[in-house]
């Protein structure tokens, strides 16, 4: 029996040479925080090549907005090109497209704080790092995000002491 | 400006762009799982779950 991909929408991304880096709950999980996460966030350059390439992924993922699926509304380049969320459904999944997060930060202002992960096949993904994703979920201070604060600084310190 | 969390007037009628509301709640991802059955909801939580653990062990190996 073949085996199915990890991450399809990931591996789809690095696969069309989309620059981006993964952020929010999954980037979490992936750095060990014990965390519930059902959407992918992801932050993209918003060079035009890039914006591009990703525009044509989302189409081949049959991507179109959340908020009212039954419509089949799909984002197009001016969507990718602002600084705004687009709140995405894949055909695998919620799929959260980040012109910025935190105060105006973009995928230039990130890449300082992220690391390199294997998600398997020899393909790599940039993920925000745990010291960073708390940093913003500070700045953030939303309910949803002071909740899981505590989570995140636990894991940290027990990460630090060479749990993982 | 924080997208994620403004909620002024101007932005709630970009519903297609600003999902969450003023916790940072994220209500189009709310609708998205009650729209799927219990078995769906299940199948997802399992393959999502499957990939997080076979990528943790890939990087736990070196």
């Amino acid at each position: 029996m073949q085996q199915r991909p990890l991450f399809p929408v990931l591996r789809a991304l690095v696969e069309a040479d989309v620059k981006f880096v993964l952020v929010g709950g999954l980037a979490a999980v992936l750095n060990g925080a014990p965390v519930h996460t059902f959407d992918i966030d992801i932050v993209h350059s918003r060079e035009q090549a890039n914006v591009e390439r990703l525009l044509a992924v989302l189409d081949a993922l049959d991507a179109v907005f959340r908020a009212q699926p039954e419509r089949r509304l799909k984002p197009a380049l001016s969507h990718l090109n602002g600084p705004g969320h687009q709140n995405l459904l894949t055909r695998f999944g919620p799929l959260d497209v980040l012109g910025s997060i935190g105060r105006g930060l973009v995928y230039e202002d990130l890449l300082v704080d992220t690391a390199l992960l294997d998600i398997g096949s020899g393909t790599t993904i940039r993920v925000l790092t745990l010291e960073k994703l708390i940093a913003l979920k500070e700045e953030l201070g939303g309910e949803k995000d002071r909740a899981v604060i505590p989570i995140l600084r636990r894991t940290l310190q027990e990460k630090e002491r060479g749990g993982g | 400006m924080n997208p994620h969390v403004d909620m002024t007037p101007n932005n709630r009628r970009e519903t297609h762009t600003a999902g969450t509301n003023e916790d940072g709640v994220d209500v189009t991802l709310i609708r998205w799982m009650l729209s799927l059955d219990p078995s769906e909801r299940l199948r997802f939580l399992e393959e999502r779950i499957e990939d997080i653990l076979a990528v943790r062990a890939l990087n736990s190996k070196a």
